[in-house]
């Protein structure tokens, strides 16, 4: 096991952590897939209004390449299908049965993955929709099939606040996890297991899958910063990641023959009634897992996926299809009398300027800014925390006078989209926002 | 508090789009974030934000001031009432000051607070809360007998030249309270230097004295003591070591006590909010070029810089080295943003400060035009530290 020790970064100490608990949530009335949130993806509709579909029926595909394939992670019929502005497609609901219908789709056992032609393989997970599980760095786009990728790497976890903890996920499912790990390895010669060394303790038996252990604060488990702390090749920039929780998802489709529904949702923040894990169903319903309580929709702040890299979202939204977490903070849109110039023992922040730097509790964060934008001041705090050695205050000022050759040179590629140079910067730039947009543009023009 | 916020709801129609006050709404917005740290809401990105803020920040270097600051109106009532013949004790002395000191502050701060609410009205930006910390920082740098009508000249240069006219905070390049004062050093000589200015002298009818001769310790150190040693002549005048470090001596309002400067660096570096590298690098500058002159000196005997042969601790608590190393040369926006870069700006300011005293006997106190100096190379050396760093990485394109 290669211990990789990454220095830069900040560790989060946000109140409101799930416990490890879980809990299986019955069959909500719906379920929907959301083609807005998965990037770069060109949706093209293959079913309308009132169809009637199988778990596992094609929704849409990909324009850019018909063959990979989104299903549909219900039976039933498609009540709803929402376009937002530039019709672009945000949601596509399916009404559930009372008893839902699999589409069939052929299994493979040990001894056959061994044998099956690799181009069968590939054929196999994308006409059940499950390719788009494997994303490919550095633009974190859906992964291309007809490349051989330089490495795979399973996240076995995020140190990320609140998302979903491996050793509640992965109990009782080790043998799943090792049928899922032969799966990558007939994809790639190079399979890398990373977990944090935080969490690497509760994994128990299936600690001897760990070939990558990510010493460091968040986000040193991430793929991306795995691959800039080890790389000695610029080949290998472009390594395909899956998470720890999909690999079971690839496996149990495998074995099984039938799409997967199952996914275990975690529940955390200080406004979330139960914090806590759910098992519950793909595309769920983000009412769905908060049910049994009053929720007052105005004060808080519903996160879906990290609670710094995630998305806002309202609470009649849907589960996405990468986000494995719901975070519920609150909005917090108070003003507050004299601010800057209290002593702060609960004001979480990276700088010492607060005396909760003395304060070891996890303590609430709200979604204000905390202050108003000004121009940058060059204190060079993103720098201090960029865990990919990229230096946001010089990167983000060569991207607004478009020297984007300068910005590539800087690492923008880089960049892991932790959000920690938006966090920590004093004057409130969206330095994150800068460099996402940047990247996401760089890589359309490339197409 | 709730009426205070009330006011500021009630006034925001004036201000914002269609007001009658419009023109003026970063003024408002200046005052209103005073009072408030406003409930803005996070749109995109990170959905949550790190307590600190620009004002906090900000704020924090005024209050690391506040030493300095507090010392520099006793001081300079005590050494005015001393010269007057009047009674030297502490709360006479301290309203003295206030009274001297205060006009020249609220000068700075009011014409100052007019370029900058100018400026932000017209190209519709926020006012910066870095203008609190520079409107400070220029008066206490001043000698007590400047008139105020120079003081305003001053910071109108600072802030209009200094700042403005590159777009503003965060893009300037030279540091805008010692542009100001360079301005006034080089314009109105007369009332910067000399041996008259350092100490407000009142009632000058009845006081016994009618000069008041106050060379600076830097002077005396650089002209006098080409046989004896410049520490004897130093104390001759009645500079002991103890005495430049309380800096209970007449010269500039906030920059005479290396004490102080001393309280208020460590308050800057335990906070995190200066950068410590700059300002370990200056001392560190200036010991690495006072040492070797020094030891040199013990062996030759009555070289031909006399100040060579000043021990070099006395360096860091001559003149205005340690103000401008804590809280001139820290400037984030002007000093460079990389950590070796800080290095070598702070080792070079405290290196030329040095280097200008021991061979430039005329020009004893150099650190002023050396931080303006440097603040020209920070760029330079950002891009040699980042093109450095950039041929470590594996590219990615």
């Amino acid at each position: 096991m290669i211990s990789v020790l990454v220095k830069k970064g900040h560790e989060l100490h946000v109140a409101g952590k799930p416990s490890q608990e879980i809990e299986t949530l019955k069959k909500p009335d719906s379920v929907a897939l959301l083609p807005e949130k998965i990037p770069f993806i060109k949706p093209r509709l293959k079913i309308k209004v009132g169809d009637r579909v199988k778990i596992g029926s094609t929704v849409f595909e990909d324009k850019r390449n018909p063959d990979i394939k989104f299903v549909s992670p219900g039976g039933g019929e498609i009540t709803d299908i929402h376009f937002g502005p530039r019709r672009i497609i945000k949601k596509i609901v399916v009404k559930l049965d009372r008893e839902e219908a699999f589409e069939d789709f052929s299994a493979l056992d040990e001894t056959e993955i061994e044998i099956v032609e690799k181009f069968e393989l590939i054929k196999a997970i994308m006409s059940a929709g499950l390719w788009p599980l494997f994303r490919q760095l550095p633009f974190r786009n859906i992964a291309d099939p007809n490349v051989t990728p330089p490495a795979i790497i399973v996240s076995l976890n995020s140190i990320e606040p609140f998302q979903p903890s491996p050793a509640v996920y992965l109990t009782e499912k080790a043998q799943l996890f090792d049928f899922g790990i032969t799966i990558l390895k007939r994809l790639s010669d190079t399979v890398i297991v990373s977990s944090s060394a935080k969490h690497f303790a509760d994994l128990d038996t299936l600690s001897g899958y760990v070939t990558h252990l990510c010493k460091g604060p968040y986000p040193a488990d991430d793929p991306g910063v795995l691959v800039y702390h080890t790389k000695t090749d610029p080949a290998q920039n472009t390594s395909w990641f899956i998470d720890g929780q999909d690999v079971l998802l690839l496996a149990s489709f495998l074995k099984t023959g039938k799409y997967p529904i199952e996914r275990t949702i975690s529940v955390g923040g200080v406004l979330a009634p139960e914090k806590k894990h759910f098992r519950t169903r793909a595309g769920v319903p983000l009412r769905h897992l908060t049910q049994r309580h009053p929720i007052d929709e105005k004060t808080v702040r519903y996160i879906v996926g990290g609670i710094l890299s995630g998305y806002a979202d309202t609470g009649d939204s849907y589960a996405g299809f990468y986000e494995t977490s719901l975070l519920m903070i609150p909005r917090g849109a108070e003003k507050e009398f004299f601010g800057f110039i209290r002593p702060g023992f609960n004001k979480p922040s990276r700088s010492r300027a607060f005396l909760s730097y003395f304060n070891p509790s996890d303590l609430p964060m709200d979604a204000t800014y905390h202050g108003e934008e000004r121009a940058c001041i060059n204190c060079g705090y993103c720098t201090d925390v960029c865990p990919v050695d990229i230096l946001p205050q010089f990167t983000y000022k060569s991207i607004l006078a478009d020297e984007i050759e300068e910005a590539l040179a800087h690492g923008l590629l880089d960049c892991v989209e932790c959000g920690l140079c938006s966090y920590v910067c004093p004057s409130k730039i969206e330095l994150f926002d800068v460099l996402k947009t940047t990247k996401m543009a760089y890589y359309l023009e490339q197409l | 508090m709730k009426l205070l916020g009330k006011f500021f709801d009630t006034q925001r129609k004036q201000f914002s789009e269609g007001g009658k006050l419009a023109a003026l709404y970063p003024f408002f917005e200046a005052l209103e974030t005073l009072f408030f740290i406003p409930g803005t809401v996070t749109q995109k990105g990170p959905h949550i934000r790190d307590n600190l803020d620009l004002k906090r920040l900000m704020s924090f270097v005024i209050l690391s001031l506040l030493p300095p600051l507090l010392f520099g109106i006793y001081n300079t009532g005590y050494q005015s009432n001393l010269a007057s013949g009047l009674t030297p004790k502490f709360a006479d002395a301290f309203i003295k000051g206030l009274t001297i000191v205060l006009p020249v502050i609220l000068v700075s701060y009011g014409v100052g607070l007019f370029w900058e609410i100018l400026f932000a009205s017209i190209r519709k930006h926020y006012i910066s809360e870095g203008f609190l910390v520079t409107g400070l920082l220029f008066p206490l740098t001043l000698p007590p007998t400047i008139p105020l009508w120079q003081v305003a000249m001053g910071i109108s240069f600072g802030v209009v030249i200094g700042k403005e006219v590159f777009g503003g905070t965060g893009r300037n390049f030279l540091n805008p309270a010692l542009t100001g004062r360079a301005f006034l050093f080089f314009a109105y000589p007369a009332n910067m230097t000399g041996e008259t200015v350092w100490t407000f002298v009142s009632g000058m009818k009845t006081a016994s004295v009618d000069v008041v001769s106050g060379a600076t310790p830097l002077a005396i150190a650089g002209i006098k003591g080409a046989s004896d040693l410049v520490e004897s002549s130093l104390a001759e005048a009645g500079f002991t070591y103890l005495k430049l470090f309380w800096g209970n001596y007449p010269g500039t309002i906030g920059g005479t006590s290396t004490l102080m400067c001393l309280i208020g660096a460590i308050f800057l570096i335990v906070t995190g909010i200066a950068s410590y590298r700059i300002m370990l690098g200056g001392v560190l500058g200036v010991l690495a070029v006072a040492y070797p002159g020094y030891v040199l000196s013990l062996f030759k005997g009555n070289p031909a810089a006399p100040m060579l042969s000043l021990h070099p601790f006395y360096h860091l608590v001559l003149g205005g080295f340690a103000f401008g190393i804590t809280y001139m040369a820290t400037d984030p926006v002007s000093a460079p943003g990389m950590n070796t870069a800080k290095w070598i700006y702070g080792f070079a300011i405290g290196a030329l400060t040095v280097l200008m005293r021991i061979f430039n006997p005329a020009f004893p106190e150099g650190i002023m035009l050396v931080i303006l100096f440097m603040n020209l190379f920070s760029p330079l050396l950002d891009h040699y530290e980042i093109q450095a760093r950039l041929k470590k990485r594996v590219p990615n394109v």
